[in-house]
C-alpha cells in the first residue's frame, strides 16, 4: 500500500456503475432468453445443477421452500376460465439477473457480493457470514441460502454421484449464500485462454451450461459490448438498452410490437438478462 | 512548621457556606483558602461556586476535541477503506459514497465525544483519587465536610470559625 | 396521593436503598433458577441450529429473515427508555425521573446486550462474525460500510459502550455510599475499586455535573440515530412494506413506547420486591403512565401515516402488501398488534387506572407484547408478499428453535437485571437527595422562611 495507490483509489472514487463514464471493456456478459422457444423442459436447470455442484435437497425440503436451484423454471397459468386451464401455461427460466445496480451488493455487511469489471455480480463464498440481507433485498429472489450442510447430509450426493462434481467449482457448506454466476468458471477459463493468445473471447467460444443444453436454443449468451455477438444483435434488434430504466420503445404510443423486455425494470437494478415475450396464440 | 488537616462536619448547607465564605474573606497566616480548602458533600451544590471562587471546568474542551477527532478519523478510515483497500463497485454506486459515510461519521463523532468526555472527566476530577487523610462516611450520607490543611499555628483560628458556624464535629489529623 | 416526603431523613434514603443490596431472600434464588432455565432452553436451541444449519429455524426462500431480526429490533427498542429518562428528561429538568432512572439505564444496557445475542444467532456463519468488525487484518479487507447492517453494528457498539459508561459514571457517587456503608468483604473491595476514591469534593462534583450534562446531550442524538439506523435495515431496502421514509421516526416512536412500557413493568416489580414505596411513588407512576400514553398515540399516528402513504401512493405492490397484513396469513397477529398497541393504551387515559397497580402491570406487559408483534409484522409479511409473484402464497411459520431462542432471551435479560439489582443500588441515592433538597428549597422559598428543614437534611 503506497501513497500512489491511495491517490489512485481516491481519484476513482466518483465513478458510478461502469456504463456511465467507464463503459465495459472488453467484456460485459449478458443473456437473452426467448420465451417463445422455451418449452419448459427443465434441461437448463438440470445442467446448472451438474455444472455448479448444486445439492439436491429432497422432496421434503423442496416443499418447505429450501430448494437450491440457481436456475428455476417458473410456471404461470392464465386464469381466464378456459376449458383446459393447463393449456395456458407459460414458462419463465429465472436466474440471477446480474444487475448493473444490484440491490444485493450495497447491503452485504461484509462485502461478500460485489460487481466485477466484466459486469457480473460476484458472490464470494468464503467472505459470506450468512446475514441474508442480500436475499432480502433481491427483487427477483434468485439468491439461495445453504440452510443445511449439504456436503455432509445423506443422499445429496450419494456414493459415486460425488464423482460427478465439477472440480472447477467450490462445494458450499452451510450458512453461505449462492446464486447463478453465468458459469463464471467457464468464463474465466475462456478469458484466460484468449488472453494468452493475445485476443478477446470470440462469440460462441464460451457457453453457459444452461445455454449449452437448451435444445430449442432459447438461451443466447455472450459479450454485450462485442458488436458481432448474437446477444448484442438481439438486444439491439429489440431496442433494449442496458442503462435505461424505461426503454424508448415502451414510451411509444400504443406500445411496442417488439418482444424484448426486462423484468422489474422500473426498480432500476439494470438487469443483464433480456426476455423475449412469448407470442401468444390469441395474438395471431 | 508541619501541616495538618482538619475536617469539619456540618449538617446545614447555609452554615457550611457561611463558614467557607468567612474562611475565604479572613486572611489567616499559614492557610491559603484557595489551595488548602476542599468542600465535600453528598449532593452537588452549584451555589458554592460563588463562595469558593473561580474554578473553571475544562471537560468541554475534551468533548470538542474528542468528537471532532472521532468524526474525522471515522470518515478517513471509511473512505480510505472504500477507496483503497476494498475498491469494488457495489450496486452501481460511487466507490466512496457520501450518504453511508455520513451516517458512520456521525456515529463515530458521538462515540469519540462520549469516550473523550469521560476521559476528560476522569482527568479533570482527578479520579481515581487518593483517599484524603481525613474522611467521614457521613459525608456520603447527609453532612457537608470542609477539609482544610494549614500550619500548626492556624489550627485554633480555624477551629474557632468552624465552631462559630455550628460544626457538628471537627476531626483532627494526629500529630506527626 | 403520597409523593416523596420533603423532610425525609437522608440517612433513611441510604439505609432503604442499601437494604436492597443485602443477601437475597429465597424468592430471588427461585427466580434466578427459572431465568437460568430459560437461558438454557435458548442455548440448547441455538446449539442445535449452530450445528445443523439455519434450516431448522424453518426459514426458506424468500422468507430469509424471521423472529431473530424481529426480536433484535424489539430489544434495541426497549433500550431507548433508559436514555429517555436519563438524558431527555434530565435536560428538561424533570425531577420525577430521579428515583427511577437508574434501573431504566440498567435496562438499556442489558437490552442492548440481549440484542447483541440476536446478531450472533441470526447469522448463517456466526463463527465468522468478526468479519464485520473494522480492524486492520491480514486479509486486507474491510467490512462494507454501505450496508445498513454494518451501520447497526457500529451504532449498537457505540450505544452499548456509551450506555455502560454513562451508567457507571452516574453511579460513582452511589458506589461511594456503598463503599462507606459495607461491611468488609468482597463487596466492599468491589465498591472501593469502582468508586475510584470518590469523596464528593467540590472539584469532583463540579466536573461531574458538566460531564453528566454533556454525555446526556450526546446520548439523545445517539439514541435517535441508533434506532433510525436499525430502521434503515428496512427503509434502505427496496422491498414493498419496508421502503418507507417514515420508518426511522416510526421505529424510534415504537422504541420509546416499548421502553416506557417496560419501565412501568419493572417499576411495579422493584417497588414491590424492594419495598421502595417511599421513592417510587404513585405520582411518579402516574407521570410515566401518562408519558407512555402520549407515546402510544404518537405510535398510532405514525402507523396510520404509513397506511395513508400507501393509499396515496398508488403503488399496487405496496397496497397489496398492506392488505396482506390485514387479511392474509398473518392477520391474527397484525390485528393483535393493533389491539395491544393502539386500543389497550387507551385505558391509561383514565385517572382511575393510572395508578392502579395490577391494571398497569398487565397493560404494560400487553403493550410490550404489541410492540414485539409489531416488529414481527414488519419483518415477515413483506417476505410473504413481495414484488415477485413466484414467491407468493407460500406460508412460513417460525419453528420451535426460533421460539426457544426468543424465549431464552427474556431469561437472559432477567438474569442480567436481577444480578444488577442485587449488586448495585437500583435507586439513585444522591439524586433522590437532590430531588428532596430542591423541593424543600422550593417550599421554603414559597413559605418565605429560611429555617432548616428536618434533621439530617440540609
Amino acid at each position: 500500500m503506497s501513497v500512489t495507490t491511495l491517490l489512485e483509489g481516491w481519484s476513482d472514487w466518483r465513478h458510478e456503475h461502469p456504463i456511465n463514464d467507464q463503459p465495459h471493456n472488453p467484456y460485459k456478459w449478458a443473456m437473452s432468453i426467448d420465451l417463445d422457444a422455451c418449452t419448459g423442459c427443465n434441461a437448463c436447470s438440470v445442467a446448472c445443477y451438474a455444472e455448479n455442484n448444486l445439492p439436491v435437497v429432497g422432496k421434503e425440503k423442496y416443499a418447505h421452500g429450501q430448494v437450491m436451484h440457481w436456475l428455476r423454471i417458473e410456471r404461470y397459468w392464465d386464469e381466464d376460465g378456459r376449458e383446459f386451464p393447463d393449456q395456458g401455461a407459460r414458462f419463465l427460466p429465472m436466474m440471477c439477473q446480474q444487475c448493473e445496480a444490484a440491490p444485493c451488493e450495497t447491503v452485504c455487511p461484509v462485502g461478500a457480493t460485489n460487481h466485477t469489471p466484466d459486469g457480473l455480480n460476484s458472490q464470494i463464498y468464503n467472505r459470506c457470514i450468512g446475514s441474508r440481507y442480500c436475499s432480502a433485498n433481491c427483487p427477483f429472489k434468485v439468491r439461495y441460502f445453504n440452510w443445511y450442510d449439504y456436503p455432509t447430509t445423506d443422499n445429496v450426493w450419494p456414493a459415486e454421484m460425488n464423482q460427478q462434481l465439477n472440480p472447477d467449482v467450490t462445494v458450499r457448506g452451510k450458512g453461505v449464500m449462492e446464486k447463478c454466476t453465468f458459469c463464471v468458471q467457464r468464463l474465466r477459463e475462456a478469458e484466460s485462454n484468449a488472453k494468452s493468445q493475445g485476443r478477446v473471447v470470440r462469440d460462441g467460444e464460451v457457453q453457459t451450461a444452461c445455454q449449452q443444453v437448451c435444445l430449442p436454443g432459447a438461451i443466447t449468451f455472450g459479450n454485450l459490448v462485442d458488436p458481432e455477438s448474437k446477444v448484442h444483435k438481439k438486444w439491439q434488434a429489440q431496442q433494449v438498452e442496458l442503462a435505461k430504466d424505461v426503454q424508448a420503445k415502451d414510451k411509444e404510443e400504443g406500445g411496442s410490437k417488439l418482444r424484448g423486455y426486462r423484468i422489474l425494470e422500473e426498480l432500476r437494478p439494470y438487469p443483464s438478462v433480456m426476455y423475449l415475450e412469448r407470442v401468444r396464440d390469441s395474438a395471431i | 512548621m508541619s501541616q495538618r488537616h482538619l475536617l469539619a462536619l456540618f449538617d446545614n448547607f447555609d452554615e457550611a457556606a457561611a463558614a467557607v465564605k468567612e474562611l475565604r474573606n479572613t486572611s489567616i497566616k499559614g492557610f491559603d483558602s484557595n489551595k488548602d480548602m476542599i468542600m465535600k458533600s453528598p449532593i452537588e451544590h452549584p451555589e458554592i461556586e460563588e463562595v469558593l471562587g473561580d474554578k473553571p471546568v475544562y471537560v468541554q474542551f475534551f468533548t470538542l476535541g474528542g468528537a471532532l477527532s472521532g468524526g474525522l478519523l471515522a470518515f478517513f478510515l471509511i473512505a480510505g477503506a472504500q477507496a483503497v483497500f476494498f475498491a469494488q463497485s457495489k450496486g452501481g454506486k460511487p466507490i466512496v459514497p457520501f450518504p453511508p459515510d455520513f451516517v458512520l461519521t456521525y456515529e463515530m463523532f458521538i462515540l469519540g465525544g462520549v469516550y473523550i468526555t469521560i476521559l476528560g472527566f476522569l482527568i479533570c476530577a482527578g479520579l481515581p483519587a487518593k483517599r484524603s487523610p481525613l474522611y467521614s462516611a457521613k459525608v456520603s450520607e447527609d453532612q457537608i465536610g470542609i477539609l482544610v490543611k494549614s500550619d500548626e499555628g492556624a489550627i485554633n483560628t480555624l477551629k474557632a470559625i468552624f465552631t462559630k458556624h455550628q460544626a457538628l464535629e471537627i476531626q483532627e489529623e494526629a500529630g506527626k | 396521593m403520597k409523593d416523596i416526603r420533603e423532610d425525609i431523613a437522608w440517612a433513611k434514603i441510604n439505609k432503604d436503598v442499601l437494604h436492597s443490596l443485602e443477601n437475597p431472600r429465597k424468592m430471588f434464588w427461585v427466580m434466578l433458577v427459572v431465568a437460568i432455565a430459560m437461558v438454557g432452553v435458548g442455548v440448547g436451541c441455538e446449539a442445535y441450529q449452530y450445528i445443523t444449519g439455519m434450516g431448522v429455524a424453518n426459514m426458506d426462500n424468500p422468507h430469509v429473515w424471521g423472529l431473530y431480526i424481529a426480536s433484535f429490533i424489539f430489544w434495541i427498542g426497549m433500550s431507548h427508555s433508559g436514555t429517555l429518562l436519563s438524558a431527555i428528561l434530565h435536560l428538561m429538568h424533570a425531577d420525577w425521573r430521579k428515583p427511577i432512572y437508574r434501573f431504566a439505564e440498567a435496562m438499556t444496557t442489558f437490552s442492548l446486550m440481549t440484542a447483541g445475542l440476536f446478531v450472533f444467532v441470526h447469522l448463517g456463519r456466526a463463527w465468522q462474525v468478526y468479519y464485520a468488525i473494522p480492524y486492520p487484518n491480514e486479509r486486507g479487507i474491510w467490512p462494507n460500510f454501505q450496508s445498513p447492517l454494518l451501520w447497526d453494528a457500529m451504532a449498537i457498539f457505540t450505544y452499548l459502550s456509551s450506555s455502560i459508561l454513562f451508567l457507571y459514571v452516574g453511579m460513582i457517587p452511589d458506589l461511594a455510599i456503598c463503599r462507606d456503608n459495607m461491611n468488609p468483604g468482597w463487596r466492599k473491595k468491589l465498591y472501593t475499586a469502582l468508586a475510584l476514591g470518590w469523596e464528593g469534593t467540590d472539584r469532583q462534583w463540579r466536573n461531574f455535573r458538566v460531564t453528566y450534562l454533556t454525555i446526556a446531550c450526546f446520548l439523545i442524538p445517539l439514541a435517535v440515530s441508533v434506532h433510525s439506523i436499525v430502521a434503515s435495515d428496512f427503509a434502505m431496502s427496496q422491498q414493498p412494506g419496508w421502503h418507507i421514509t417514515s420508518f426511522p421516526p416510526y421505529f424510534v416512536a415504537g422504541a420509546l413506547y416499548s421502553g416506557c412500557a417496560a419501565i412501568i413493568t419493572l417499576f411495579i416489580i422493584l417497588r414491590y420486591v424492594f419495598r421502595f414505596e417511599e421513592y417510587m411513588t404513585l405520582p411518579i407512576l402516574k407521570k410515566i403512565v401518562r408519558l407512555t400514553f402520549a407515546i402510544s398515540m404518537v405510535w398510532t399516528y405514525l402507523n396510520m401515516i404509513e397506511m395513508a402513504s400507501v393509499w396515496y401512493g398508488h403503488d399496487p405492490v405496496a397496497k397489496d402488501t398492506l392488505l396482506e397484513r390485514m387479511y392474509g396469513p398473518y392477520a391474527p397477529f397484525w390485528w393483535s398488534m393493533i389491539f395491544c398497541g393502539s386500543i389497550v393504551p387507551l385505558i391509561m387515559a383514565f385517572k382511575r387506572f393510572q395508578t392502579n397497580i395490577p391494571v398497569m402491570f398487565v397493560v404494560s406487559l400487553l403493550l410490550n407484547l404489541g410492540m414485539w408483534l409489531e416488529r414481527w409484522m414488519i419483518v415477515s409479511p413483506t417476505f410473504a408478499h413481495g414484488y415477485y409473484p413466484w414467491t407468493w402464497d407460500h406460508d412460513q411459520w417460525p419453528s420451535f428453535v426460533q421460539w426457544g431462542i426468543v424465549f431464552g432471551s427474556f431469561g437472559w435479560f432477567t438474569l442480567l437485571f436481577m444480578g444488577f439489582c442485587k449488586l448495585f443500588p437500583s435507586v439513585s441515592m444522591y439524586e433522590v437527595k437532590e430531588m428532596v433538597y430542591h423541593r424543600s428549597l422550593a417550599t421554603k422559598a414559597a413559605a418565605g422562611k429560611l429555617e432548616a428543614a428536618g434533621k439530617g437534611a440540609h
